[in-house]
């Protein structure tokens, strides 16, 4: 039985529809990402999964509960860490943590919690004198205070600097390792690539690929890109008579090629033929980030047309 | 039809819904922290208690005057300061703190709780309550047993006014308190009402020597209607219905507009 099971959602506000058709659901023990553009309805799907809207059309069940009706039940298994949730400045962590876990049937301990995540020499600490990043590992803190089976976080690294943001991965992945399903909104490709077992990647309110990072990546051809400077001098042409090369940019003395999942194989025998040595070989399989680019402004030209 | 689709394994025995007493407690605690650390918290209880200490010891407010009906300017001032601490709290340190809490998204953070975040209300309601009859009490102690004022005959009645008092000036205060994002527009309201009751419960001047049009528009002010049942003017059931009247306008009114973010 699916954890988290989405069907046809649909949410507007007034007469903008925030979410038009939304679909998926999330396996036990995975982590799953919700990535797409800014305003294409991520944070909206999640507040209606975390029972903080009532969808409009359509149905979500978070371990069976509906979480409008079911909301404080929901609450007791199901940890969120919210884009934006100030605390008041004047409590110390530790102060926190203690009012939280007081709300719930089996609190974690929370001197174990603190460690985890980088917060005890930070107990007795002002909320308001944390850094960015250590507001951030305590709003993942409170997440799992609850020791829930299910964690939602909604833009977990943005604000963080690359060292934080790594290791917040690592956090969690721990967390997943214990048996914790995650549900994970991002915009960064990186974090997706890097986290994620499968993917929803949702534009303009609907959801247009759901898979793992890799089969994402693979829908948009699987192909390479390649960019060197040849020791002599080689024609557009001549490039593209290779079927596997599909365009041709010059820059100064770079030439950049992309094409198929073939491409440096054809284009480094043909040069090879030629006696020209590719210097500065620099090659890219297509990523998630294309993927993204390419299935989201695909939408956006069927849209129009 | 969602009980039939509980994964058993995963639902507890019995639901425990919403707010459980300890965590009531855990929240009451918070807004007591919070307020012991707000330097201006503590200025709502020892305002009165030096404005009362000022009075008793000017030796002429102990003698009883014509023009206050026979009543010293102390007895006349008692009720008045004790109204000090259920105003100030009602009117600016509840609307205050649910609009920081608001301009915070603190609220959001409660709604995914387990606690719905009408208990942190509660809780708070609660803590003001506590406050504001701990300095009731106080101030009246203090200005009768150690000052000598002289304590109204209707007790009962003065007690259930001041208490009705209080409701009703936490639903008024409840409607800045429902939508304010910011602490300047939760003062906008909050004061200017303030005010208005600080004035009419004769605060600046006795409500003996207002003219008499202004003491009939006092009767229907919430703590000018107090001042009215302690001091026994009028009829008692006209000032507790003015109280019934503003709880249950600024209830309905705050349940209204209320929101969590």
């Amino acid at each position: 039985m699916p954890v988290i099971e989405v069907t046809n959602l649909h949410k507007e506000y007034g007469r903008v529809t925030a979410v038009d058709d939304v679909s998926f659901s999330v396996e036990p023990g995975e982590i799953f990402g919700i990535l797409g553009p800014n305003g294409a309805g991520k944070t909206t799907t999640v507040e209606c999964i975390s029972g903080l809207r009532a969808a409009d059309g359509g149905s979500v069940r978070v371990l069976g509960l509906d979480p409008v009706a079911d909301r404080d039940e929901l609450h007791q298994t199901v940890g969120v860490q919210l884009q934006e949730a100030g605390l008041p400045d004047k409590l110390q962590v530790r102060e926190v943590m203690r009012l939280f876990a007081s709300f719930y049937r089996d609190p974690a301990d929370i001197d174990v919690l603190l460690r985890r995540l980088g917060l005890a020499g930070k107990a007795q600490a002002r909320y308001k004198k944390l850094s960015g990043g250590q507001k951030q590992r305590l709003a993942i803190a409170l997440a799992l205070v609850g020791n829930p089976r299910v964690v939602i976080l909604d833009e977990l690294t943005t604000g963080l600097d690359p060292h934080a943001r790594r290791e917040t991965w690592g956090l969690v992945e721990q967390v997943r390792d214990q048996g914790v399903t995650v549900l994970l909104v991002t915009h960064f490709m990186e974090e997706a690539e890097r986290l994620c077992d499968r993917l929803a990647l949702i534009d303009r309110g609907r959801v247009v690929a759901v898979d793992t990072p890799a089969g994402l990546a693979e829908r948009t051809g699987g192909g390479q890109r390649m960019r060197f400077r040849p020791s002599a001098p080689v024609s557009d042409a001549e490039l593209l008579a290779l079927p596997e090369v599909e365009t041709v940019t010059r820059h100064g003395a770079q030439i950049e090629l992309a094409g198929t999942s073939q491409l440096v194989q054809a284009v480094t025998s043909l040069l090879a033929r030629s006696q020209i040595i590719a210097e500065g070989l620099r090659v890219e399989q297509t990523s998630l980030d294309d993927a993204f680019v390419s299935l989201t402004s695909h939408m956006e030209t069927a849209k129009e047309n | 039809m969602t009980a039939m689709t509980v994964d058993t394994a995963a639902a507890p025995a019995r639901l425990r819904r919403g707010l459980t007493v300890k965590g009531f407690f855990a929240l009451a605690a918070m807004h007591l922290k919070l307020m012991r650390r707000e330097p201006g918290a503590f200025v709502t209880i020892l305002l009165p208690v030096v404005l009362l200490t000022i009075f008793g010891s000017i030796a002429s407010a102990k003698t009883p005057q014509a023009d206050l009906g026979g009543r010293s300017v102390l007895d006349v001032y008692v009720p008045t300061i004790a109204a000090m601490t259920p105003l100030m709290v009602a009117c600016t340190v509840l609307p205050g703190a649910m609009a920081s809490f608001r301009e915070r998204n603190t609220l959001r953070r409660f709604q995914v709780s387990p606690v719905p975040p009408g208990g942190m209300l509660a809780a708070l309601v609660s803590v003001l309550a506590a406050f504001a009859a701990l300095s009731v009490v106080l101030i009246v102690l203090l200005g009768t047993l150690v000052f000598g004022a002289k304590l109204p005959p209707n007790l009962g009645a003065v007690i259930s006014a001041f208490a009705l008092g209080f409701v009703a000036v936490i639903a008024v205060g409840m409607v800045p308190a429902a939508v304010a994002t910011t602490n300047t527009m939760a003062n906008g309201i909050g004061i200017p009402f303030m005010i208005l009751n600080f004035f009419f419960a004769g605060l600046y001047i006795p409500i003996a020597q207002m003219p008499h049009v202004m003491q009939t528009i006092g009767e229907y002010v919430p703590f000018g209607a107090v001042m009215d049942a302690w001091s026994g003017t009028g009829a008692l059931w006209q000032h507790l219905a003015v109280l019934a009247g503003y709880t249950v306008l600024g209830g309905l009114a705050s349940a209204k507009l209320f929101r969590w973010e």
